[in-house]
Formats: C-alpha cells, sequence, structure tokens
C-alpha cells in the first residue's frame, strides 16, 4: 500500500519535472528574446547615454551627463522634435481612434458586402508603408496633385502640403488616419463581444439607437478604446518612415521627429553615445504618456462584473 | 413609455442600416481615392500627368508604363530578396511564438508570473529604443554588415510579445480535457503541443503569420540601416532609392509603387479569412 502510494508520488514529481522542463523550453527562443533583444539593449541604451561613442571616440568614453546638458541646453532640434513628436502623435492617435470607431461601428451593422468594406477599410494597412508615403506624397504634390485640384474645385487656393511648415504635421497625421485598419479591426472584435444581453435589457427600456450606443456600446468598449488609445499612441510617437523618405525633417525642422533626429545622429553623424541619450529620453517620454493614461484609465474603464 | 411595436422597431432597425451602408460606399469611394489616383497616375504619359485640370481616367491606358518600369526597377530581384528574409523570419516567428504561447497558456512552472509580465510589458517598449543597441551589437559585435540575419534571427526569439499573448489566448479557449486525455494516454506535453494544440489553432498561427508578414513588408528602417548593397535590397528599400533617383517622372514611380502593392494584398486575400475571427478570440478586454 505504502509502496503504491511512494511511487505515485514519484511518478507525480517526474510528471512535474517534464512539465517545467518542456516549458522553459519553450520558453527559451523567447527569453533570450527578451533578455537580448528587448532588456539589455535597453539597458545599454541607458548606459551608452552617459558616453561619447562614435564619432571622436571609437571607443566609449566616459562623460557623465554632458549628452543630456547637450540635449536640452545647445542641441538646435531635440526641443524642437519633442514637440513635433507629440503634436503629430495627439493629432494621428484622435485621428485615428475617432475614424476607426465610426467605422467599426458601421460595419458592425446588418449591411451588405460586411467583408468587401472590411477588406477595403484594411487594405491600406498592407500596403509597404513607403510605398504608400511616395503614393501620398504624389497626391499632396503642390501644382497637380490630387488634393489641390480639390482644393480648386472648391475655390480654395492652394497649400504646399509637405513643403509648408504649417502643413507637413497635419498632412502626415491624415495619412496616418488613412493607414488605421488595423485599428477598425480591433475595435470590430470588441463590438462583436459585446453581450448582446445589454442591448436586449436597454431595448425593454425603451433606449434609442443613439441611448444604446452611449449606455451600452460605448462602456463595454471603454478597454478596447484604451488598448488602441495606448497601442497607437506607442505606435504613432515611433513614426520615422515619412520624415525619412519624404520630408528630410523639414521644411525647416517641421517634421524632425525625436525618431528621425536618433536616426540621424547614429546614422549619419555617427555619434552613438549621443544618439542612445534621445532615444532615452524618448523612452521616458513614452514612459511617462504611458504611466499617465494607465493613472487615468482606471477613472473611465468599464470592466465587466464591476459594479 | 415609448414602447413601440415590433413592426415599428423593424423598420427602423432596417432605416439605420441601409443609411450605415450609404455612408460606408461614400466612405469607400474616399479611402479609396488615393490608391485610385496612384494606378490611373502609373497608366498615363508624363505630360498627362502634369496637365490641370486633371483627369480621373487615364486618356490612353499605359499598360506598357509597367513594361518600362520593370526595366529599370528590379522588383522580381527585390521581391526575392525580401522573400529571403520575410520567409524564414514568419516561420521562426510563429513557430516560437506558438511554443511560448503553450508554455504560458497550459504549463505550470516556476517563475510563469514573472516571465509572463516581462513579455506583455516588452509590449509597451518602444522598438526605437533599443536601435542603436542592437545595431552595435550586430555590426560590431557580430560583424554582420549587409546581411540578412539581423532582420531575420530576432523572429525566432519568441515572435513579439503581442503574439505570443494571442496564441496563449486561443489555447486557453480549447478545452483542457482534451489535453489531459493525451496526457492520460502517456503523451510528452510537446507530443501534445504538436499533434492536438497547433492544428486546434490553426487560424490562430495564420493572423500570427499575417502579422508578422506586415511588420516585415513595412519595416523600412531595419532594412535600410542593415543592408548597403544594391543586390540585396529589399522592396522598401529599393522603392524609396529608385524614388530618389527618378526624380519627377511620376508616371514611373507610381508603376513602381502600385507593383509593390501587389504581394501584400495577394497575402491578405489568402489570410483574411481568419483575421477577425482571430482577433476576436484573443479577447483583449482583459
Amino acid at each position: 500500500m505504502l509502496q503504491i502510494k511512494k511511487s505515485n508520488r514519484s511518478s507525480r514529481l517526474q510528471m512535474r519535472k517534464q512539465e517545467s522542463r518542456t516549458a522553459y523550453l519553450c520558453l527559451l527562443p523567447a527569453i533570450i528574446g527578451l533578455v537580448f533583444i528587448t532588456y539589455l539593449p535597453l539597458l545599454s541604451a541607458f548606459i551608452l547615454g552617459f558616453f561619447k561613442w562614435g564619432k571622436g571616440a571609437i571607443v566609449p568614453v566616459f562623460i557623465g551627463l554632458d549628452n543630456y546638458k547637450r540635449l536640452f541646453t545647445s542641441d538646435p532640434y531635440f526641443l524642437d522634435s519633442i514637440r513635433v513628436t507629440v503634436y503629430f502623435s495627439i493629432l494621428a492617435v484622435i485621428g485615428c481612434l475617432i475614424f476607426s470607431l465610426f467605422i467599426a461601428i458601421l460595419l458592425n451593422r446588418k449591411v451588405p458586402a460586411r467583408g468587401f468594406f472590411r477588406a477595403v477599410f484594411y487594405l491600406p494597412y498592407i500596403l509597404p508603408s513607403i510605398a504608400v508615403y511616395i503614393g501620398w506624397s504624389w497626391l499632396y504634390e503642390s501644382n497637380f496633385g490630387l488634393f489641390n485640384y480639390i482644393l480648386t474645385l472648391l475655390g480654395v487656393s492652394k497649400i504646399q502640403f509637405l513643403a509648408d511648415s504649417k502643413y507637413v504635421i497635419p498632412s502626415l497625421a491624415l495619412i496616418a488616419v488613412w493607414l488605421s485598419g488595423n485599428l477598425i479591426v480591433i475595435f470590430l472584435a470588441g463590438l462583436q463581444n459585446v453581450p448582446r444581453v445589454y442591448y436586449e435589457a436597454s431595448e425593454i427600456d425603451g433606449a434609442n439607437g443613439f441611448q444604446r450606443f452611449l449606455h451600452v456600446t460605448l462602456p463595454s468598449m471603454t478597454p478596447i478604446i484604451f488598448y488602441n488609445l495606448l497601442m497607437s499612441l506607442i505606435i504613432n510617437m515611433q513614426i520615422v518612415v515619412p520624415a525619412l523618405a519624404l520630408t528630410n525633417g523639414g521644411p525647416g525642422t517641421s517634421s524632425t521627429f525625436i525618431t528621425y533626429l536618433m536616426y540621424r545622429y547614429a546614422f549619419i553623424s555617427n555619434q552613438l553615445g549621443y544618439a542612445c541619450s534621445i532615444s532615452f529620453i524618448f523612452f521616458i517620454i513614452i514612459a511617462v504618456f504611458t504611466l499617465i493614461l494607465f493613472a487615468t484609465s482606471k477613472s473611465w474603464i468599464y470592466y465587466e462584473g464591476d459594479e | 413609455m415609448a414602447v413601440k411595436s415590433r413592426g415599428s422597431h423593424g423598420r427602423q432597425e432596417w432605416r439605420m442600416n441601409s443609411s450605415a451602408f450609404v455612408i460606408l460606399v461614400i466612405l469607400t469611394a474616399v479611402v479609396m481615392l488615393p490608391i485610385w489616383w496612384m494606378f490611373r497616375s502609373s497608366l498615363m504619359t508624363n505630360t498627362e500627368l502634369y496637365a490641370f485640370p486633371p483627369a480621373f481616367f487615364p486618356k490612353n491606358w499605359l499598360f506598357k508604363n509597367y513594361v518600362k518600369t520593370l526595366e529599370y526597377f528590379p522588383f522580381w530581384k527585390y521581391l526575392r530578396n525580401t522573400v529571403m528574409i520575410i520567409f524564414p523570419s514568419l516561420l521562426g516567428g510563429t513557430v516560437t511564438a506558438t511554443m511560448a504561447g503553450y508554455a504560458f497558456a497550459r504549463l505550470r512552472f516556476r517563475g510563469k508570473d514573472f516571465l509572463f509580465s516581462l513579455c506583455v510589458g516588452s509590449m509597451l517598449l518602444p522598438l526605437m529604443v533599443t536601435l542603436v543597441p542592437l545595431y552595435t551589437m550586430w555590426t560590431r559585435g557580430f560583424h554582420l554588415v549587409d546581411s540578412y540575419l539581423p532582420l531575420i534571427i530576432p523572429h525566432f526569439c519568441g515572435g513579439g510579445a503581442f503574439n505570443i499573448f494571442l496564441i496563449r489566448q486561443f489555447i486557453r479557449s480549447i478545452p483542457r480535457e482534451l489535453d489531459e486525455a493525451a496526457t492520460i494516454d502517456g503523451a510528452s506535453y510537446f507530443r501534445i503541443l504538436v499533434s492536438i494544440i497547433m492544428p486546434a489553432i490553426k487560424s490562430a498561427m495564420i493572423v500570427v503569420s499575417l502579422l508578422l508578414f506586415i511588420f516585415l513588408w513595412n519595416d523600412l528602417l531595419h532594412q535600410m540601416i542593415y543592408i548597403n548593397s544594391q543586390d540585396k535590397f529589399t522592396i522598401a528599400v529599393g522603392l524609396s532609392q529608385f524614388k530618389g533617383s527618378l526624380g519627377s517622372d511620376w508616371s514611373m514611380i507610381m508603376s513602381a509603387t502600385c507593383i509593390s502593392f501587389v504581394p501584400g494584398i495577394l497575402f491578405y486575400l489568402v489570410g483574411q479569412r481568419y483575421f477577425v475571427e482571430g482577433i476576436v478570440m484573443t479577447g483583449l478586454k482583459n
């Protein structure tokens, strides 16, 4: 009797061991990735920010806070690049969220050809982004482009969309909105998860379509809105392709995003340590935005089961 | 008070659905207009392109523009190069994300919560921050200059936190009894993953590979910094250089642009069936 129990336990122990061994084996690639592709490079970016490295210093030379001092006191581009990045992200995020939620709500109704519409709004997202920006730069062309043609039809004078520092950021934000197909899919998924019973209950209470949206759809969508808000903020703050391929950060510094500035310092003027100090400040800015979002989220996110 | 008869309710519902349909048709036209404009520009002569007012349709549909473009824009070579990066990355990313998702969804081991939060936390981490350290690691540490490996190897390392999370959610929706029965029959955990879990989450794996595809397909920056020689250019890098070298030959630039749209559209058409379903299943709510 005792014998059997003992062997039972040891075989269970054996299985436990096998289980965790399999788990670590399965996670090995991901752990290597987290260590060597994610967290160690993050740490190195932080450390290298205190070094002069690259131009004028083949081996990193410790210079304390000099990089940071230079960023905030004598760099002609850095503060502008923060302003540009924040301005762009706010425009793009608000535009993307409103547009994609609106489309998702329409697509969630029983309309014919839903699959077709879904594909249409998703389409821009699957095109190579460089091709998209090149294509749009032709649409924005100041004399023969589509948008200026539409403006002249409306009797408005032509605009230098990408060559005027007033308009370059809103113009790029409009492209970001056009590209927000993945947000639509996620919103659509969320809408399909809203429990039917809530709608039925509100119908019995006599709520009309708009009231139902306000009191049923919107509250149960808040977690998804939060997710999309966070992700599209993180993605839009990292935008670099349009500056890289179209505007070169111009005119002036009006489209010099932080990421583009970092790229320029690291890969064009070979100031690697300095670029790292920028990337670390950039990390802090995103972390602050994320923390603010998380802190405020408690007051407007509704979780099922909460009273 | 406002109790309505079934009939008027149905009518209201019908009215709202049809206005939704009309708005969708209008918005479709607006969203497709830029693509149409690029396509129609690719079929015009440059004289036609620089005429004002511009025409919505080309006078003659010059499909031979594409033949000319393909002479100058080595699309097939760039496509082959892109596939050489994308194919192994997709494979590595999907397989390693599935393995990690399985461990997080089903297996018990020490440090699980900690590892999982490290993983989810990395979703919030901006890729750009690690760009310079990674670049120096690959080029100066491993001397991988002008090589595809720095673009491929990272995808063999878990395939991205979001994808791991997506696979995990999918696996959690599969009844546990299935793999418990297999355990009693003496199957190893690895065997369960391969012969029970993986067939059941085929659609999630397709979603993951579609997401990886879009990421790689779009990723100009990394391709630009790691690849130097023209022979190794991807479509994205090739296109950005092509545009710079042509200046204002917009009909040629637009035909190259339109050609580069095709592979992504084809890939999406194959995978789209699984797509919304896949995202719905993740239940992003929690």
